[in-house]
């Protein structure tokens, strides 16, 4: 199937955000510490992408990405991975939980075609099969 | 599939739009790597994520992005641009 190019992908939210699971997926090449780092050596970019549970300590993310200034998410994750800002609104009763998985890839391809047609789509699927959430919020660096 | 709902947090509306997502945020000013705000402003940056979240509910235009200013985040940049290629 060929999305058109003038398409916009949109998907009605239906639910109250109070009652929703929220998920987060970055491109700002977030992943845990033992999990293998992107490989930021091809010049292609790197394709893959690492899952993160809802649990994890979020001290025991990094960042792996040579195309921004990952500085400040070095210092706190939350800046372009939000998974502490999540469980605070959850707290507040302003969402209604996190979701069960998270995603992190690095934003940066020379293989476009691949992305969209290969990884974005494992993404998605794998969000809409494992992780429960009701909507997902998107980031960059 | 039916579909996720989704909603980009984007500190570059320019290059985003290109991708025409369905939902958006564009803090203005934040520079890149600091899509929620600046590290350890914790209140920012749930303010920035209460903002994108309730796109999700509003009656937005699909594509469209929507700027709001945060001017605790302090100093402004400039968010990159798409170069333009000429014939």
């Amino acid at each position: 199937m060929t999305i058109s190019r003038k398409c916009v992908p949109f998907t009605p939210f239906e639910r109250e955000l109070a009652k929703s699971a929220i998920a987060i997926v970055t491109a700002g090449g977030v992943h845990l510490k033992d999990q293998e780092p992107f490989n930021i050596a091809d010049e292609l970019g790197d394709l893959t992408y690492r899952e993160i549970l809802a649990d994890v300590d979020s001290s025991q993310l990094m960042v792996t990405h040579h195309h921004y200034d990952h500085t400040d998410a070095d210092r706190d994750i939350n800046v372009v991975f939000p998974i502490d800002v999540l469980r605070d609104l959850e707290a507040e009763g302003f969402i209604g939980g996190v979701a069960k998985k998270h995603i992190g890839y690095m934003g940066y391809t020379m293989q476009l075609k691949a992305m969209y047609e290969g990884t974005a789509r494992e993404i998605a699927n794998d969000i809409d099969k494992t992780s429960r959430a009701d909507a997902v919020v998107l980031t960059g660096g | 599939m039916r579909g996720i709902p989704t909603v980009l947090i984007t500190v570059s509306p320019e290059v985003s739009a290109q991708m025409r997502p369905p939902r958006s945020l564009y803090p203005k000013g934040f520079k890149v790597g600091n899509s929620l705000g600046r590290p350890g402003r914790r209140e920012l940056q749930k303010q920035v994520l209460r903002d994108a979240l309730e796109l999700l509910t509003d009656d937005t235009r699909p594509g469209s992005i929507k700027t709001i200013e945060y001017p605790e985040y302090g100093e402004q940049y400039e968010p990159p641009r798409v170069r333009k290629t000429t014939a």
